[in-house]
């Protein structure tokens, strides 16, 4: 079994937990790198193990402040890369959560879930 | 606030290493923000000032607050508080302007021609003197603030006082905080041109003006500190303003001109009849504006929707570029104004020119 994740979040980068014993996935924090690849990059590499062999039921879920423009692109290679799970035949969903009062997040969140082949929970948390 | 505005802000301000500068009410996050701020991106060769810095800005700040005249409503709006900071060669200058009722003026300017005249065992002496004496009026200060003002900055304290009405006049003051270590051929700064500044600021309705060096690591005390001022707004106003930040501070850390290792750029909040308008400037190499300008034009000919369409598209197909980024930040920030991009290309010299952005919310 893959090895898990867990970074603490700082000002500019989100944590991240991957821990497929447990089976828990989550996003969550500001992101505002200048450039995105240099967090996500491993991030990806290890999504793309994962995928080859991952648990029955794989649930992601997002529960960030802000994200910028460099970083919309690489969650948007996340789950694109996570689009090969349908393959496989097991089960996968991504759950965006936000705060009721922000809206930005929640567009954001819309927005990422018109684009993906995912499904795709909008979660309004309080 | 136009692509003009911002022009004749870093004219005024081409000499600065770094300048902050805030127009309003006053509190002490903003002075915990603004020192900080400050203290994180300064040059290395003032580190030693660090300290003596920090307690000058808080001096001056608080002098705002001791002098100032709370029952006075500032009116025209141009009379709002003002404070600002800024490093020219060797010289730190921290600037004060505030409303005082006309009736203590006379009290203030003697105050301040004295501790202005004084050597350093005269200062001691008057020091001590005020501090025993307990000759202390009725706003606690006794002058003490300027004693210690001059004591630290082992300068003079410039002042004026412009009258703003029959009952209220602008009380200007000006620190100087020498670098002795530090050899520079810069002329210094006169209250004058703080003056100047001032009135820029005031009649531009400009809330928080900010120039420096935006690399990556100086980005993210400006972000904190803007962040931490928009407490009071709308959560969706806020995180406009902080993503139009984001986007514009990072283009220029990673692509304005580089003069004397410096990326230079300036960015300015201003708020009017309910509308806040953001502006930055930087520098361009030349030969780079043409592409820019196809880009501008591209967004800002398009619709909200079909912005929207194009995000998503680059979003899911990407469109690499060398870092990573794919064109969204000018896309987001064009499908997230209320209005156009608007910009300005200024030529400098044949290698490079001064390039602007406004946008609303």
């Amino acid at each position: 079994m893959l090895k898990k994740i867990d970074i603490k979040p700082t000002d500019d980068l989100p944590g991240v937990i991957f821990d497929p014993q447990k089976n828990f996935f989550m996003i969550f924090g500001r992101i505002l790198p200048e450039d995105g690849r240099i967090f996500f990059n491993p991030l990806l590499e290890w999504v793309a193990e994962y995928v080859k062999d991952p648990n029955d039921y794989t649930e992601l879920h997002f529960k960030l402040d802000y994200y910028n423009s460099s970083t919309a692109r690489m969650l948007t290679k996340l789950i694109v890369e996570l689009e090969k799970i349908l393959e496989t035949g097991k089960k996968i969903k991504v759950v965006w959560e936000y705060a009721i009062d922000d809206e930005v997040i929640k567009e954001r969140g819309e927005e990422l879930k018109s684009i993906s082949y995912l499904p795709f929970e909008l979660r309004v948390i309080s | 606030m136009n692509n003009n505005t911002i022009f004749q802000f870093f004219n005024h301000l081409k000499n600065d290493k770094i300048s902050f500068a805030y127009r309003g009410s006053f509190s002490n996050s903003v002075l915990a923000m603004a020192t900080e701020l400050i203290k994180n991106n300064m040059d290395a060769e003032h580190s030693k000032l660090r300290n003596k810095l920090s307690f000058l800005m808080i001096e001056s700040f608080q002098n705002i607050a001791r002098y100032a005249d709370s029952e006075a409503f500032p009116e025209p709006e141009t009379n709002s508080d003002f404070f600002m900071t800024r490093n020219i060669g060797s010289t730190f200058y921290i600037i004060s302007a505030n409303l005082v009722s006309n009736d203590k003026v006379a009290s203030i300017r003697e105050r301040l021609e004295r501790v202005n005249t004084l050597d350093k065992k005269e200062l001691n002496d008057l020091y001590r003197e005020v501090l025993t004496n307990k000759q202390i009026n009725q706003k606690g200060g006794a002058g003490l603030g300027f004693i210690e003002m001059v004591r630290k900055s082992k300068g003079k304290l410039p002042f004026d006082f412009v009258k703003a009405s029959e009952t209220h006049s602008m009380f200007f003051m000006q620190i100087e905080l020498k670098n002795p270590n530090v050899e520079s051929e810069q002329e210094p700064a006169k209250i004058e041109e703080a003056k100047a500044i001032q009135t820029l600021i005031a009649e531009n309705d400009i809330l928080m003006m900010h120039k420096g060096s935006f690399t990556s690591d100086a980005i993210s005390p400006v972000l904190r500190m803007v962040e931490d001022n928009m407490n009071s707004m709308k959560l969706k106003v806020q995180k406009k303003i902080y993503h139009f930040l984001v986007e514009i501070l990072q283009n220029i850390s990673k692509h304005s001109y580089v003069i004397n290792n410096d990326r230079e750029g300036i960015f300015l909040i201003g708020f009017k009849d309910g509308v806040f308008n953001l502006g930055t400037g930087n520098y361009i190499e030349n030969d780079k504006i043409e592409n820019l300008k196809t880009q501008l034009d591209h967004v800002n000919m398009l619709s909200k929707e079909a912005l929207s369409d194009l995000y998503r598209k680059y979003l899911r197909e990407g469109r690499e570029t060398e870092t990573g980024s794919a064109g969204l930040g000018l896309i987001d920030l064009a499908r997230e104004t209320d209005d156009n991009i608007n910009y300005s290309f200024t030529k400098v010299t044949d290698e490079y020119s001064f390039y602007s952005l406004t946008v609303k919310f």
